[in-house]
């Protein structure tokens, strides 16, 4: 071996990045598979879990649930599983800098990498547990109401990008901010109690009237239209279109801001790792 | 590429510096009672002057060329590892700016990349990769960076379980294989046995021998006088001197022994 400086084979800067983001991704996802026995079971058990205690709250002890909601634990997965990636990445955004720290002291590499892989990796898990809905469905084919995937359900293309934009956003103004306010942490999980049930997924929107104040509160919520596109996919009714004008236009601006801010603290978020 | 090409070409452009500095500058808080405001998140925090935040580094100039090996000589707390941070790029001038030309090894908190949980070999392509290696070179240098690391038998153990030294062994076999143009070293050489050091040494020399430009942190005056050819004089935050390291070490030992 000579030690030559050979000319590497340059990669663009966005071949790198996409590298880089695969790379740290994989290094989630393994880390996730390989430390648990159970693994693959962890990023369902929530979502199931969390089904089995509203499915018996609602639907045994109230007896709860009209026709538009039934299958009530369709209903409720095709929400629950969109709002596990977007409450699992919220809470990882949080610790996105600090858990990380020793790495991006000594490499250097595009500093939204750090967000874009939390929401990647969630992601990924995500449509991981789609296959637990399915079986559901399935099941449910057995029952005196079975569900019917509907055409809708193409448009979920368009809520996972949403969503998607929604959590890159919200990542780029919490990671950099929590650097500096670590007690903002546990805020946020505070505010993310709050904002599951201030987002249609025990319940469906279209159980308010067009013109309710409940309903003007929860079309601000930029999930309210997210949550309404992928329910949709199995329940009539549920698709509100300025509900999703809204969830756009609000991610955007969120987006907008995250650049901004995420811009403008990065000096100092690398000073205070 | 021939060694005798390799070097007519460093020749060529050796009017031209791999590395600028341009009237640096990067200042910290001198302690933690001022507290951010949200407001302050808002604004560009390095237009404003503070009473409580003191320069770390200022007007700090300089270019490196090609094949030079610089050792950067100071007392604790004057800058030295700021200023290969910057030049590292895992922080951002308040000042000026830092222009480097070329890849960057950085041998930096080396084991930082490296993660307890996952097994040496996935280690090795995670921090290359991070690195920018792909997958082919990787695999193309895998046996001899776990070779030079001499831990054939840890392959499949995760990471934690590994000695210290272990760790900062195969980090270091990780890190100076990267074949990037500029090396940047932060005192790495003082861990691991003498027979590991021996080899970071060699393994140094081949590199330099190889036309690599090395910036050289370290507060060994042997270590400099062997790899360096010249100095950088770093006292209070300013650049006193740039010489011959030799005048860089005596000018050091007049002011301060």
């Amino acid at each position: 071996m000579t030690a030559v400086v050979a000319p590497r084979r340059e990669r663009s800067a966005s071949q790198r990045y996409r590298h880089s983001l695969w790379l740290l991704t994989k290094r989630d996802l393994q880390v996730r598979y390989t430390t648990s026995a159970l693994g693959y079971v962890w990023s369902i058990l929530d979502p199931l879990l969390m089904s089995a205690i509203y499915y018996f709250v609602f639907v045994i002890v109230f007896n709860r649930g009209s026709a538009s909601e039934d299958p009530y634990i369709v209903f409720l997965m095709t929400a629950l599983l969109p709002w596990t990636w977007f409450n699992g990445s919220i809470n990882d955004m949080a610790k996105a800098f600090i858990r990380d720290a020793k790495l991006i002291r000594s490499t250097s590499i595009p500093r939204s990498i750090w967000i874009m892989r939390i929401t990647l990796s969630k992601g990924i898990e995500f449509l991981l547990s789609l296959p637990v809905l399915v079986v559901f469905v399935v099941i449910t084919q057995f029952t005196t109401t079975p569900a019917h995937i509907r055409w809708d359900a193409f448009y979920s293309i368009l809520a996972v990008v949403l969503e998607a934009v929604l959590i890159i956003g919200l990542g780029l103004i919490i990671a950099p901010i929590v650097v500096f306010f670590r007690d903002l942490e546990r805020a946020i999980k505070l505010v993310l109690r709050l904002l599951f049930y201030a987002t249609p997924i025990v319940y469906g929107i279209s159980r308010f009237d067009k013109d309710s104040v409940v309903k003007h509160i929860l079309d601000f919520n930029p999930l309210t239209g997210v949550m309404s596109i992928y329910r949709s996919s199995f329940f009539a009714g549920n698709l509100d279109w300025p509900a999703v004008i809204i969830s756009a236009v609000e991610a955007i601006i969120i987006l907008g801001i995250g650049i901004l801010l995420f811009r403008r603290n990065m000096r100092a978020v690398l000073k205070e790792l | 590429m021939s060694q005798a090409g390799m070097l007519s070409s460093a020749a060529a452009t050796a009017s031209k510096p791999v590395i600028v500095a341009h009237d640096l500058g990067i200042q910290f808080k001198r302690n933690r009672r001022h507290r951010r405001s949200f407001k302050d998140l808002f604004s560009e925090s390095s237009r404003r002057a503070r009473p409580d935040e003191f320069w770390a580094l200022r007007n700090i100039s300089f270019s490196v060329q090609p094949g030079e090996a610089v050792g950067v000589v100071g007392r604790n707390g004057q800058g030295k590892s700021t200023l290969l941070k910057l030049v590292a790029d895992v922080m951002i001038p308040d000042e000026g700016r830092v222009a480097v030309t070329g890849g960057v090894a950085p041998l930096i908190e080396i084991t930082g990349g490296f993660v307890d949980d996952l097994s040496v070999r996935e280690n090795v392509f995670l921090t290359a990769g991070l690195h920018g290696m792909s997958v082919e070179e990787i695999e193309s240098r895998f046996d001899e960076i776990i070779s030079f690391a001499d831990i054939g038998d840890f392959l499949d153990t995760p990471y934690k379980h590994l000695s210290s030294g272990m760790r900062v062994r195969i980090a270091f076999a990780v890190i100076s294989r990267l074949e990037e143009p500029i090396l940047l070293v932060d005192e790495v050489l003082a861990v691991g046995d003498r027979q590991f050091k021996e080899k970071c040494y060699a393994r140094i020399d081949e590199l330099l021998a190889g036309g690599r430009t090395m910036f050289f942190v370290s507060h060994s005056e042997a270590d400099l006088l062997r790899f360096c050819k010249r100095g950088l004089y770093l006292d209070k935050g300013k650049l006193v001197l740039d010489g011959p390291i030799q005048e860089v070490v005596d000018r050091y030992n007049a002011d301060y022994k």
